[in-house]
């Protein structure tokens, strides 16, 4: 079966908000996703994680190589690639419930049949009771569950996740990891998940993608064989696949954090 | 969405009205009336100068019973209401545009800025030339008068709103006319309602200037003839209308706006 998102020979060059000067990005990225995987990928800061996520939202345009879902180039954004973003990006207008279904809302899917997928999805990020508050009433953990929601419910075919839980405190942080585990048994979505914590990287990925030091290159591809349903971070400390992928994937990064330190 | 709780905002105006701040406002009021009756008698022919507040309500009376002043009101509301509509209505949708498209907003932005600078005032001479003393031009120039500060305040709300907003509704699949409509719009309404507010500021003064200029029947004709045949008390009677009914205009209108819109999303603090 052929792979649900491919990356070939992506190499991307922008130019520096200040100075004009062109930044070498990512060079030559090759990198398939397969239907119902979470794949995360860490690398150390201006590796080009984010460049690369915009890309495949289809936000940033690119020249050299090839991006494509399902066969299709992309060429643009699309609701086929559903996108969770770093920082709360929900509409501070829109209430939770109108957020989450406004994915559907802009496809023009009638009120009621809406209405109860957002039901199910208020449910499935565990937001019931909070479907009438606006997003200045609820907190980070909470904005972000409803972020989750929101793209998941548009269905898109992949889901693009930006350091969604990096500015959530560490708590809240370890119990959206373990429902995002939760949601990604009960809905199978492919998911590429982007962060900068290895440990995050190790807990979630079926594969972890580790990126060498700009300009962002695949250095190594870590496979980490453990069952979704055993991973609680409870069970992790003694889950030797989990530790071994875990300091394998330290390792790589830190390799990198040192070349750009001695650089 | 305005009209639902206007019952329960009314109660809470009273409310509001007879809590302690209430108390503190009725204290500055009665100040100002006293010090404003003293003034008025211990100064010779304050008829002419300053007549006292029980002369000017006595006036107002007068006027009243005439049926002078509801219609001057009427007159001079009416133009506020029809000439700053149509002023609005031209600008947001001009900020917006101007707001999204940087080219379109490189062409226009100097030409705004020339016409900004010149005032209400300013322009009345040549309107008046192109359509005499009437209500077409005082209308021309409200219209004029509040068409900058809620274009002016729109582009720049437009270019405020985080882009993580608008791409977050690109990646759910909008197209440019909802994301106008469900992100540019709602996100620029914290600047719609001090642009609003502005504008309608700039087209009050205008309207009672315009009549003026233009000898059209209104408060601020009424002010403006009063003088000439030394009824001063017809023209603080009316400097009173004027201020009154900005306060009542935007507690009615504007407040409840913002209290269902900005307030409620979070946008901006009470």
């Amino acid at each position: 079966m052929p792979a649900k998102l491919v990356v070939q020979n992506l190499t991307h060059h922008y130019p520096d908000e200040y100075t004009g000067e062109s930044v070498h990005a990512l060079e030559k990225i090759n990198l398939t996703v397969e239907e119902g995987e979470l794949v995360t990928v860490v690398g150390p800061s201006g590796c080009g994680k984010s460049t690369l996520l915009n890309i495949l939202a289809g936000l940033l345009p690119y020249r050299d190589g090839l991006v494509s879902v399902d066969g299709v180039k992309i060429e643009g954004p699309g609701s086929d690639r559903g996108v969770v973003f770093q920082e709360h990006a929900i509409l501070p207008w829109r209430s939770v419930a109108k957020n989450i279904g406004h994915g559907l809302e802009l496809k023009g899917m009638p009120v009621q049949e809406r209405e109860t997928r957002v039901t199910d999805f208020i449910k499935l990020v565990g937001l019931q009771g909070f479907e009438d508050k606006y997003p200045h009433e609820l907190s980070g953990g909470m904005k972000q569950r409803c972020a989750v929601a929101r793209t998941l419910c548009a269905d898109p075919v992949v889901m693009l996740m930006d350091e969604p839980f990096a500015a959530v405190d560490a708590q809240t942080r370890i119990t959206l990891q373990e429902e995002l585990n939760r949601i990604a048994i009960a809905t199978k979505k492919t998911i590429i998940f982007i962060t900068h914590a290895v440990d995050e990287a190790a807990f979630l990925g079926d594969r972890c993608f580790v990126f060498s030091a700009r300009p962002g290159r695949l250095k190594a591809i870590v496979d980490i064989n453990i069952a979704r349903e055993k991973r609680i971070w409870s069970a992790m400390n003694v889950n030797k696949e989990f530790l071994r992928s875990r300091d394998e994937i330290l390792r790589l990064v830190r390799e990198e954090v040192n070349i750009a330190v001695e650089e | 969405m305005l009209s639902r709780n206007n019952l329960n905002r009314f109660l809470a105006f009273w409310r509001h009205f007879s809590g302690a701040g209430a108390i503190n406002l009725a204290f500055v009021i009665f100040g100002i009336l006293l010090v404003w009756t003293l003034i008025s008698h211990a100064i010779e022919n304050p008829a002419r100068y300053l007549p006292s507040p029980i002369a000017v309500a006595l006036s107002s009376f007068d006027m009243v019973y005439k049926g002078l002043l509801p219609s001057y009101f009427g007159d001079t509301i009416g133009r506020l209401v029809v000439g700053s509509i149509f002023g609005l209505a031209l600008g947001i949708p001009f900020g917006l545009i101007l707001g999204i498209n940087r080219t379109v907003a490189d062409m226009f932005y100097p030409i705004m800025n020339f016409f900004q600078s010149i005032s209400g005032i300013a322009i009345f001479p040549i309107i008046v030339v192109w359509f005499g003393n009437s209500d077409k031009t005082i209308f021309i120039v409200i219209l004029y008068t509040s068409f900058f500060p809620i274009a002016f305040t729109v582009l720049s709300g437009v270019r405020e709103i985080p882009m993580k907003y608008i791409h977050a509704a690109r990646t759910l699949g909008a197209n440019k006319f909802q994301i106008m409509r469900d992100v540019l719009l709602p996100g620029s309404l914290p600047h719609i309602a001090t642009g609003s507010r502005l504008s309608i500021g700039f087209a009050w003064r205008a309207v009672i200037a315009g009549e003026m200029l233009a000898g059209r029947e209104g408060l601020g004709w009424m002010i403006f003839t009063a003088q000439d045949v030394d009824r001063t008390s017809e023209v603080i009677l009316g400097m009173l209308l004027i201020g009154l009914s900005w306060i009542i205009l935007d507690h009615y209108l504007l407040r409840p706006f913002e209290a269902d819109t900005i307030e409620r999303w979070g946008l901006v603090q009470r």
